[in-house]
């Protein structure tokens, strides 16, 4: 799961892999503006088959944020 | 009345000192609960956005909201964030991004964040977004329904 989430966010948001660990911050760390996030959130939302309402999006600051979110959603 | 200052290669923070400089405002910064900042005790409303190494700052007597994005594409944004009636008259990247900054000023003018929901800003119902274009990006502000100019 952890391997899977940090692929995709590499690829959507065209940074390294190699720069992207569990304690990465997608704002703080990557540095990624609203429409970059949304965007992450649309590709997560394709690849697992739910829908990731707007207002939880803010939640989402980390890589094991998203992890945590993903599986709480029991994909 | 609303003016707009757009820079390049400036911080948020230092454009803003240089805007409060020459409004001689000397106020303290407030936020509210979801971050919009404001001015403690002045009667003048101001909003940031920054794309790349553009930074502007809409400065007006009443809220208000602004967004410059550069022009791009994002298919899955648009599944995402827009109505039906949006996806039909969205087919290049300048009408993409145009909504994308629309929806974003509004959602800045209210000063509520992501939680009202992209969706719910209808930027076809909505009037009164005042569009600028510099180089290859988008400005939208957002002023309420009734722009003084």
């Amino acid at each position: 799961m952890k391997e899977e989430i940090i692929n995709l966010i590499s690829e959507v948001l065209e940074v390294d892999k190699r720069k992207i660990n569990e304690n990465t911050n997608l704002i703080n760390d990557l540095e990624i503006e609203s429409l970059d996030l949304v965007d992450l959130v649309a590709a997560f939302e394709k690849k697992y088959n739910f829908e990731i309402p707007d207002k939880d999006i803010k939640e989402l600051q980390t890589v094991n944020d998203i992890i945590k979110y993903i599986e709480s959603k029991n994909v | 009345m609303y003016r707009l200052y757009i820079e390049k290669n400036i911080s948020s923070n230092d454009l803003l000192k240089k805007v409060l400089l020459e409004n001689k405002i000397t106020d303290d910064i407030i936020y509210n609960k979801y971050g919009k900042p404001y001015l403690k005790n002045t009667n003048v409303y101001f909003n940031i956005s920054n794309c790349d190494e553009y930074t502007v700052i809409a400065v007006s007597s009443k809220e208000v909201g602004v967004d410059i994005e550069k022009i791009t594409f994002k298919k899955r944004v648009i599944d995402k964030m827009c109505t039906a009636e949006e996806k039909k008259l969205i087919k290049t990247p300048e009408d993409f991004t145009i909504m994308w900054v629309k929806k974003e000023s509004y959602i800045k003018y209210l000063g509520i964040g992501l939680e009202y929901g992209l969706k719910n800003v209808d930027t076809i119902k909505l009037k009164n977004f005042i569009i600028k274009k510099i180089d290859n990006y988008y400005i939208s502000l957002y002023l309420g329904n009734k722009v003084e100019v």
